[in-house]
């Protein structure tokens, strides 16, 4: 492991120390030609000084959620009170009890082997940046519990935990630590005693909303509360996304000489299709093939123009249990108002993962839940539609999104599919449910607010554009071949958009990006045109 | 009664006191939300790969299937070869595993010891120096001596001399690997010194578990029981209680993956805890410590922050 200036875990409190870490461009994991030239190395995008003066960037130079700096020492008391409010609320049955047994358990009997470090992305791309480390900020939390919340004598809290100054700049430079994380759990799956990091990161961001009413804009404000208040986080109303819709079916019906059609608030259908309602505005195409794959194959299918029943995106899952049910309620509302059997989760990891796993335990005992990976599946293999894998006849790799794979167990689905359809599918190493986070996961792929943006593409999701390099790296570097990254989820398809975006990858190496569902659309024999068009993506 | 008798009392007591009181405690918290993490290891079929149930399409009409084999498998692994440090943290296994390995030869050794005692086995007789159920403790102790030696002082040079592990390591963790390497040292030195530590530490358990006088031992066999009373006190207090807490993180949370059925025994519990009342403060909660968690997760948002509201 290179070594690197070793920020203690006391430094936290340290207001003197600015910044308390920083990447720098020579830090960081190198990647393959020709993105291993120092021009692909940036840095960060310096904040203006009034930025600098209106919120802190005292943690690493970067900005995600931007805690205002406090103007008079009232303000800063009242923080931390606070806080320490939050804290025992956090470790109590009543307020917690969603996630109080793995949070004790995390707490009270990590051995500190740092095992989990090394499996961390995040870490190692930054160049072991300390502050990264997965147990950085656990320990913090840890300390602050022991400290706070545990009782018991003073001195052999000390002894066995160690101490820890409380203070304002703790507190807001451990909001923004909980916005460097993305809960992909990799760490956790690698701890010997079962210790999960991941969820200290999402018990933070928990504390910091619930209590101190603090949190990333677009994962509240832009996030749940414009989805629950205009029915989805994109702003879209019901007129306006059916609008949109149709929009799309008309477009996609002129191009291909058929008849696409989406179904809307179809009582009795048998299922019920939530996407992410981002892509019916960056890829309208995912909706569209799904639409015409699942009316090749005769499914009685529909979507709901509810309000929150056409967007299946619940950001309360990265960072606010309240908002996390208050939005899932509304999708198993939907679906049973509508008399389905079943509800379809689209090509989304964190729906996928909220609804069928999480909020499943609260909702979903009469309406149960289907990952699109699944249904794609039992369509492919189900012998009604014919197939032809030589119009797949390029490079495609798979990008397994952490919420369906490591986190569901939805692994083999996808993969049959492609070893079917996709005649040059390779895999990337490693993959499946030791797969790496693209780099936005727990929200990061719709925040770029300051210079967050350039964080997450050089830092969070660094270690997956390496993979991606590497996965077509038997194939010519041009662009001259065109290569496609199968993502089949809304949020990693962002993050990975934004990756080739910034370092231009689509001129250089020819590198696309897409959903599974696209490629099996375009594999359908019956089309007359190819769906997937390279020189419009 | 001698005082080590008392202290030998005080910290067996304490220990299978704290350790049940502990394990109700965790396996009473309340049911938490999903949280699982693959591989389960009882996925029928699909655990080598981290596979699960949700992989089948409408999977809740078809029997769900747990490997009860596949869990013990996993676990034999993870407890016999530290498979998990091995696999992520190599050069720490070459410390941990005679570590460990010591110690489930220590507790070995101890539960022959006092089942030969149950069945017979007479510390006082002259003879058992020399017979096969004395030379096969004696085996065990010397192994577990060696190897707890070797593993602590690998751990302490790494907390020591790793900056990585010494900026996470507090005063107990040195203390901790210091008071476990000294049992070992104690018995290694009984050993050395002795031709009858099995007799005599025999003996000594034959005196603690029947109120009985326990036979001279030698100073180094003074201090070691001494330090496993200590130790046995010490250890519920400490994060080392993962010995049996590894039992929770792996079965209730890593795989826990049971689904929400009507009638489910979770069900049930869950009804209950969504009657909660609840005290957040963020105003976009809505809680006044009396509105349970059911009522305000399924509220629209308080009128503040629903500006149409």
């Amino acid at each position: 492991m290179a070594e690197k200036r070793k920020v203690r875990i006391t430094d936290i409190s340290n207001p003197n120390i600015y910044p308390l870490a920083e990447v720098k461009p020579t830090d960081v994991i190198e990647l393959p030609p020709p993105y291993d030239k120092l021009e692909n190395l940036p840095g960060f995008k310096k904040l203006s000084e009034q930025t600098r003066q209106a919120v802190d960037d005292s943690l690493d130079g970067v900005v995600a959620v931007g805690v205002p700096k406090p103007k008079t020492p009232e303000e800063e008391k009242e923080l931390v009170e606070k806080f320490i409010s939050g804290l025992i609320k956090l470790f109590s049955k009543e307020n917690n009890w969603t996630f109080l047994q793995p949070l004790v358990l995390t707490m009270e009997h990590c051995a500190k082997c740092q095992t989990c470090a090394e499996q961390c992305p995040i870490f190692e791309a930054s160049g072991y940046e300390e502050i990264y480390r997965p147990t950085y900020r656990a320990e913090i939390l840890r300390r602050l519990y022991f400290k706070y919340v545990k009782p018991g004598s003073t001195f052999l809290k000390k002894f066995q935990v160690g101490d820890i100054e409380l203070n304002w700049t703790l507190i807001s430079r451990l909001v923004e630590l909980s916005y460097r994380c993305t809960i992909c759990r990799r760490c956790a799956q690698s701890c010997p005693i079962g210790i999960d990091n991941g969820l200290i990161t999402h018990e933070l961001r928990k504390l910091f909303s619930q209590e101190l009413g603090i949190a990333a804009k677009e994962i509240h404000e832009k996030g749940t509360v414009q989805q629950l208040l205009v029915g989805s986080s994109t702003g879209m109303t019901p007129e306006v996304v059916r609008d949109n819709v149709s929009f799309i079916d008309e477009d996609l019906s002129e191009r291909l000489g058929i008849k696409v059609e989406t179904k809307w608030d179809v009582a009795g259908a048998d299922y019920l299709l939530i996407h992410n309602a981002g892509e019916f505005l960056s890829w309208p195409e995912n909706p569209a093939a799904f639409t015409i794959l699942l009316d090749a194959a005769g499914i009685k299918w529909t979507l709901s123009s509810d309000l929150v029943g056409y967007d299946g995106v619940n950001y309360g899952v990265w960072y606010d249990d309240f908002q996390f049910s208050r939005i899932a309620q509304k999708h198993f509302e939907i679906a049973k108002k509508l008399g389905v059997k079943a509800i379809i989760m689209g090509e989304c990891g964190h729906e996928s993962k909220s609804m069928g796993i999480i909020a499943e335990r609260i909702f979903g005992n009469e309406i149960k839940t289907i990952n699109a990976m699944t249904l794609i599946e039992q369509i492919v293999f189900s012998g009604k539609i014919k197939f032809d894998p030589e119009r797949n006849y390029f490079p495609v790799t798979l990008h397994d999104p952490c919420n369906i794979v490591r986190l569901m167990g939805i692994v083999e689905p996808q993969r049959r599919v492609l070893r079917y359809l996709a005649p040059k599918f390779r895999e990337m190493e490693p993959h499946g449910v030791e797969n790496y986070c693209c780099g936005g996961g727990s929200g990061f792929a719709v925040m770029s607010p300051y210079n967050f943006l350039d964080w997450r593409v050089q830092i969070s999701g660094r270690k997956k554009f390496k993979q991606i390099l590497d996965a077509f790296k038997d194939e010519p570097p041009g662009p001259e071949v065109p290569k496609y990254v199968c993502a089949p989820c809304s949020n990693c398809k962002g993050q990975i958009r934004d990756i080739l975006d910034y370092f231009g990858a689509k001129d250089k190496s020819g590198i696309y990006y897409g959903g599974l569902v696209e490629l099996v659309v375009n594999a359908m024999a019956d089309l007359k045109e190819p769906f997937i068009d390279f020189s419009m993506m | 009664m001698e005082v080590l008798h008392l202290a030998f009392y005080i910290g067996l007591i304490t220990f299978i006191t704290l350790v049940i009181y502990k394990g109700i405690k965790i396996a009473s918290s309340p049911v938490h939300l999903r949280w699982e993490l693959y591989p389960v290891a009882h996925e029928k079929g699909k655990a080598r790969y981290g596979g699960s149930y949700l992989e089948e399409f409408e999977w809740w009409t078809k029997p769900l299937k747990k490997d009860l084999f596949g869990e013990l498998w996993t676990m034999s692994q993870e407890i016999i070869l530290l498979k998990g440090v091995w696999e992520h943290n190599r050069s720490l296994w070459f410390g941990s595993a005679p570590f460990h390995y010591a110690l489930y030869l220590y507790i070995l050794f101890t539960m022959l010891t006092i089942i030969g005692l149950i069945f017979g086995y007479n510390p006082f007789d002259s003879k058992i120096e020399s017979n096969y159920f004395t030379s096969l403790l004696n085996i065990i102790l010397w192994v577990a001596s060696i190897l707890g030696i070797i593993g602590s002082i690998i751990l302490l040079v790494k907390r020591i001399f790793d900056v990585n592990l010494r900026l996470y390591s507090n005063p107990s963790h040195y203390f901790n690997i210091i008071i476990i390497g000294a049992l070992y040292a104690t018995s290694f030195i009984w050993l050395l010194g002795s031709n009858n530590a099995i007799s005599e530490i025999s003996g000594f358990y034959n005196g603690v578990f029947t109120f009985s006088t326990i036979p001279n031992l030698p100073i180094c066999g003074y201090i070691h029981f001494y330090l496993l009373s200590f130790f046995m006190f010490y250890l519920p207090f400490t994060h080392m209680t993962h010995f049996f807490m590894k039992y929770f993180t792996y079965h209730k949370v890593r795989w826990d993956d049971e689904p929400n059925f009507p009638d489910s025994k979770i069900r049930k519990k869950l009804m209950e805890q969504l009657n909660f009342p609840v005290r957040w403060s963020a105003p976009h909660i809505g809680a006044d410590g009396r509105k349970t968690w059911l009522v305000i997760a399924t509220s629209p948002l308080p009128t503040k922050e629903n500006k149409n509201g």
